[in-house]
């Protein structure tokens, strides 16, 4: 994966399944367990991942041949920074409502070892087109990942997928039975026990596979 | 001089770096700035007029008020007075925060002309736990009704009660008694000090 003959594919690829952050690297947990309460709010985490994703890999695959090995992370994580500002400062102006949901989980993807990661794995040994294609393919397993726990989550603890465009729209509406009234699938247990599942699937299907 | 050399030889990436990034969020905070703020002073002006429908406008009272935010630390208020088409006054407003369950709550409160009676609360900000502590968020939700008509003095929290009785007790929110606990505190330590700063200012005379 980090060497410099990554084909484009393989790098695309690799994020969705293969080595997918969240589902086979247990990367960038704090947000996947933080903001996954609701579909909305995951596919608008996953979205600024997606940004930053794309924005620090390409600033860092250009950069390659002039970094300094001591000076690496530090350049990393400059980057970085300024491509999350500037996703913040765009969900603070124009998706107000979902800044206020997300709260510090959007300045924390400073600190999500995913971008990092990839700025060290893949863009400081890639060119251009290789960087972005695993920064695309690296966001959409994320984002994958987070909307079908959120999904998962919000059926069951609200019998409902609700989007909020200026006025709220459920977009799923189960009926209203305790099977999808459990509280606690909204609250921290739900998160773990939910990811603790999904990854026990993937894993019982990769054992198949092997 | 070479001392110089080397250190511009090893920095000069992360130098050069900084002022672009520097100078591009500056140019993104310049433009969205203003729409930032434009949303904040909507979000306010949204959920303080629901609690004051008579206010038209609501006026920045001159001098901000020196509130005791707790653990040493004070805070400046921004008070605005609401006031209706006539430009008589009908209430007042103001943002207040403090330290809930999961994260800082953030609210907008709201007292008659007098400042005798609440006109209630709205979040402008919280991350209570989904289910329990964010019933605080709910217009009109049983938690927020007890404030509509509260008394602008000491209100204290019990875990039962008559939640349909108006008067200085408030009743928790069931499995959240930390966020309930946190927004009457909240209340508690910025509305007595907003409105002894009115007073003494000779605000609540006009």
């Amino acid at each position: 994966m980090a060497d410099n003959q990554t084909s484009l594919a393989r790098a695309f690829l690799a994020g969705l399944w293969q080595e997918n952050p969240v589902l086979r690297l247990i990367l960038g947990m704090c947000p996947t367990l933080a903001v996954t309460t609701s579909v909305q709010a995951a596919l608008t985490m996953g979205a600024s991942v997606i940004f930053v994703l794309i924005g620090s890999n390409l600033v860092v695959s250009l950069m390659r041949n002039l970094l300094k090995p001591h000076l690496r992370i530090l350049m990393f994580t400059l980057t970085i920074a300024a491509f999350v500002t500037i996703a913040d400062l765009f969900l603070k102006a124009y998706q107000p409502a979902m800044s206020a949901k997300l709260g510090p989980y959007i300045p924390l993807i400073i600190v999500n070892c995913i971008i990092i990661c990839r700025a060290e794995a893949c863009a400081s040994k890639n060119g251009l087109l290789v960087s972005l294609a695993d920064a695309v393919g690296m966001g959409l397993g994320f984002t994958g990942a987070l909307a079908v726990l959120a999904l998962i989550r919000e059926l069951l603890a609200t019998g409902q997928i609700v989007f909020e465009f200026g006025r709220k729209v459920a977009l799923v509406s189960l009926p209203d039975v305790p099977l999808f009234r459990m509280a606690g699938m909204a609250m921290p247990v739900g998160a773990f026990v939910t990811l603790g599942l999904m990854l026990g699937l993937v894993k019982m299907v990769t054992s198949r596979q092997s | 001089m070479s001392k110089l050399r080397f250190f511009w030889e090893q920095s000069w990436l992360l130098l050069v770096s900084s002022l672009i990034f520097g100078v591009l969020l500056a140019i993104v905070d310049t433009a969205w700035a203003p729409r930032i703020a434009r949303n904040e002073v909507e979000k306010f002006t949204r959920l303080a007029g629901g609690m004051l429908p008579e206010a038209k406008r609501f006026e920045a009272v001159e001098s901000k008020i020196s509130v005791d935010a707790g653990k040493g630390k004070t805070v400046l208020v921004d008070v605005y007075r609401a006031v209706d088409d006539s430009g008589r006054r009908v209430g007042w407003a103001f943002v207040c925060e403090g330290s809930g369950f999961a994260d800082k709550i953030k609210l907008v409160v709201a007292a008659d002309a007098g400042f005798k009676k609440l006109a209630g609360f709205g979040v402008l900000s919280s991350n209570e736990t989904p289910g329990f502590g964010d019933k605080i968020t709910i217009p009109g939700g049983f938690y927020q009704k007890q404030f509509v008509g509260a008394p602008a003095q000491t209100l204290t929290l019990v875990k039962t009660g008559d939640a349909e009785r108006i008067d200085s007790e408030v009743v928790a929110i069931s499995g959240a008694t930390v966020t309930s606990q946190a927004v009457v505190d909240i209340l508690n330590r910025y509305v007595s000090a907003v409105r002894t700063a009115l007073q003494e200012q000779g605000l609540l005379r006009e």
